[in-house]
């Protein structure tokens, strides 16, 4: 029995090939759609972290607890010995970097500008930040001169200044608030999509900005990148503990930049959102497109009742109906939604110097696609073409057959 | 009245149905109270708006009386729920209508069987009934055609298989003739009064087709939803 039936409502759905065609159409574009815009979403996630991460933050960091809120000099990481130690033997960390960070002023002769100085040290910072990657004049410290500043192109542009230019750093000392002053050589100008990191910081080395903060080797900042990611997005993992001991404070990136977790979870939600609607567009198509086929063949509905089907049977007509429908929109959907996606994986979407939260994208976005947008999409879809169908398979039960056959006698 | 449903197809007794068109109440019929029995050949005639269709449909179970009852096959048929009227209607009853409505996606064989299909009947025995009924309805070698292959009275030949495949107590043929031209209608009558003869079902006519009312053994004229005349030939 349910053979006939299958076989019914999968020729019925060709019976008009062109409206079949278009309904199928429709629902294969809201899967592609749903496709696309998890895949999307994901890129997007992917290249936000990455930037966030990658440009200067870091997976992770170490800092004396407080000094995140005060930015005060003196408070520097404590038993910095033993910490490093113990960083050289976690398995789950790739690279760490030591930093210096002060607020202070820089001074051309024509301009004075605020600045957060950086004082890193480059062989290990290349593997934390893209500041040497992202130089667009001279070079990152190559020298290895103690006088060498690198600074961001809009920062010279306020200063006025190019490579090879002199200009004064200005920082309070730790503890005594005395007023640190450095004759630096412009060494290097990069340019990043952020404009933050563009004019406002300042690169020197870091055993210059130790002397010139009386911090002996103490630092400020301990940067880290793990093996993996998800490492920085597992709170359970013991290294918070481990790091967070002596009055030092470790986080991860998502606790770091907070905000940009925030617009993460908020993206998910606006991917349900988007969802939803389209679902809600897809079973208006469905219930419509049903409707159509439904009053064309009202007649026949009535012979079928006539001759003895039972008003679920009608019921089961539509139903599998819908479902062949749904089979013939999720191979087109999946086929599109897979094509098109691919292809902008391969060529990007440019979304680079676009800030979000204060992360600016710095690389093209590539959708991921995954296993399950493949699985629970198409399943997603089916199921809510069942459930639009529900409305006409009901209207055929309850139909009176003489009604539909009002024709007949 | 036990005594008389056993031989009795269908009574009816006080069988009124009142449309309400446009607000206003039309009485369709008016206290039919008919009795067909077992076997019979009969035309029901009559001018359009005389209450063939609403009585056909009445005695099938397709519509319900406004007051009145009808019994088919020994069965009072307002006393059925929806389920058991869709099982009395494929066990019992047999339709064939004017413009044929065989289903356009199933194949020949798919529109004989799917009566039997309802009432799960083995497929193997599927199979055998529905060749046996193409034959015998003159259409052997078409099983594997869809009814858009065929001609309006190998269409029409299909749509008496159907309704007599699964042996039911009773035919209702709707203008069968109508809509074909006077040799195939003829040759179809013939057809239907011979298995009439041959299985002893019983056929109702709706009709205006002076050929179906010659070859008919009761002639029931309705006009204006009352029983004008019952004649039964001899």
């Amino acid at each position: 029995m349910w053979l006939i039936l299958v076989k019914l409502a999968w020729r019925n759905i060709f019976r008009n090939k062109r409206r079949t065609l278009i309904a199928a159409a429709a629902i294969g574009i809201g899967l592609t759609a749903l496709i696309f815009i998890d895949a999307f979403t994901i890129g997007m996630a992917e290249i936000m972290i990455r930037t966030a991460t990658a440009s200067f933050l870091g997976d992770a960091q170490i800092h004396r607890e407080g000094f995140r809120d005060e930015q005060e000099a003196s408070l520097t990481i404590q038993a910095l010995d033993e910490v490093t130690a113990s960083l050289d033997g976690e398995a789950i960390v790739q690279h760490w970097t030591q930093r210096v960070l002060v607020a202070g002023m820089i001074t051309s002769p024509a301009n004075v500008s605020a600045i957060n100085l950086v004082g890193v040290h480059p062989p290990t910072e290349k593997f934390l930040s893209l500041i040497d990657d992202a130089i667009t004049e001279g070079t990152y410290f190559e020298a290895d001169n103690s006088r060498d500043v690198v600074i961001g192109a809009k920062l010279a542009e306020i200063l006025e200044i190019a490579l090879g230019d002199r200009v004064v750093v200005t920082v309070a000392q730790a503890g005594t608030g005395a007023l640190s002053q450095e004759m630096f050589r412009v060494s290097g100008i990069y340019h990043f999509a952020d404009e933050g990191m563009n004019s406002g910081m300042a690169f020197i080395l870091i055993q210059k900005a130790q002397e010139m903060l009386a911090i002996g080797k103490d630092v400020h900042e301990i940067a880290i990148k793990f093996t993996a990611i998800a490492y920085a997005q597992d709170p359970t993992l013991p290294f918070w503990d481990t790091y967070s001991q002596h009055g030092n404070e470790a986080l991860s990136w998502t606790e770091l930049m907070s905000q940009l977790t925030i617009v993460l979870e908020m993206t998910k939600y606006s991917k349900y959102i988007m969802g939803v609607i389209l679902f809600a567009v897809v079973v208006f198509g469905i219930i419509n497109t049903l409707f159509m086929s439904l009053y064309e063949r009202m007649f026949e509905f009535g012979v079928l009742r006539a001759v003895g089907t039972r008003p679920f049977g009608m019921a089961r007509v539509i139903l599998f109906e819908a479902g062949a429908l749904a089979i013939v929109s999720i191979i087109l959907g999946t086929i599109l939604g897979f094509l098109i996606t691919a292809l902008l994986a391969h060529t990007g979407i440019d979304y680079t110097g676009i800030e979000m939260m204060g992360v600016t994208m710095q690389e093209f976005i590539r959708p991921v696609m995954t296993v399950g947008q493949f699985i629970i999409y198409p399943i997603w879809v089916f199921v809510f073409t069942i459930i639009a169908g529900l409305y006409p398979a009901w209207h055929v039960a309850k139909m009176a057959p003489v009604d539909a056959m009002r024709r007949s006698f | 009245m036990d005594q008389r449903q056993k031989k009795d197809v269908i009574i009816t007794e006080g069988v009124t149905k009142i449309y309400a068109a446009d607000g206003i109440p039309v009485n369709a019929l008016n206290g039919i109270d008919l009795t067909i029995e077992s076997g019979e050949f009969t035309a029901l005639v009559g001018p359009s708006g005389s209450g063939k269709t609403t009585f056909l449909n009445i005695i099938s179970g397709l519509d319900s009386p406004t007051e009145g009852k009808v019994w088919l096959a020994g069965k009072v048929l307002s006393e059925m729920s929806g389920n058991e009227l869709s099982d009395f209607r494929r066990d019992n009853i047999g339709f064939i209508f004017q413009a044929y409505n065989l289903i356009p996606v199933l194949t020949v064989e798919e529109n004989v069987e799917y009566i039997m299909l309802l009432a799960g009947v083995p497929k193997a025995e599927r199979h055998e009934r529905v060749i046996a009924m193409l034959e015998t309805v003159g259409l052997k070698g078409v099983a594997n055609r869809t009814p858009t292959q065929l001609s309006g009275g190998q269409q029409q030949r299909v749509a008496i298989a159907r309704a007599m495949v699964s042996e039911p107590t009773i035919i209702l043929a709707d203008e069968p003739t109508a809509n074909l031209d006077s040799k195939t209608g003829a040759d179809l009558l013939e057809m239907m009064r011979h298995l009439n003869m041959e299985t002893g079902m019983t056929f109702i006519f709706s009709t205006h087709d002076p050929m179906v009312m010659e070859s008919a053994e009761r002639l029931i004229t309705l006009r204006d939803g009352r029983i004008d005349s019952d004649e039964t030939k001899e």
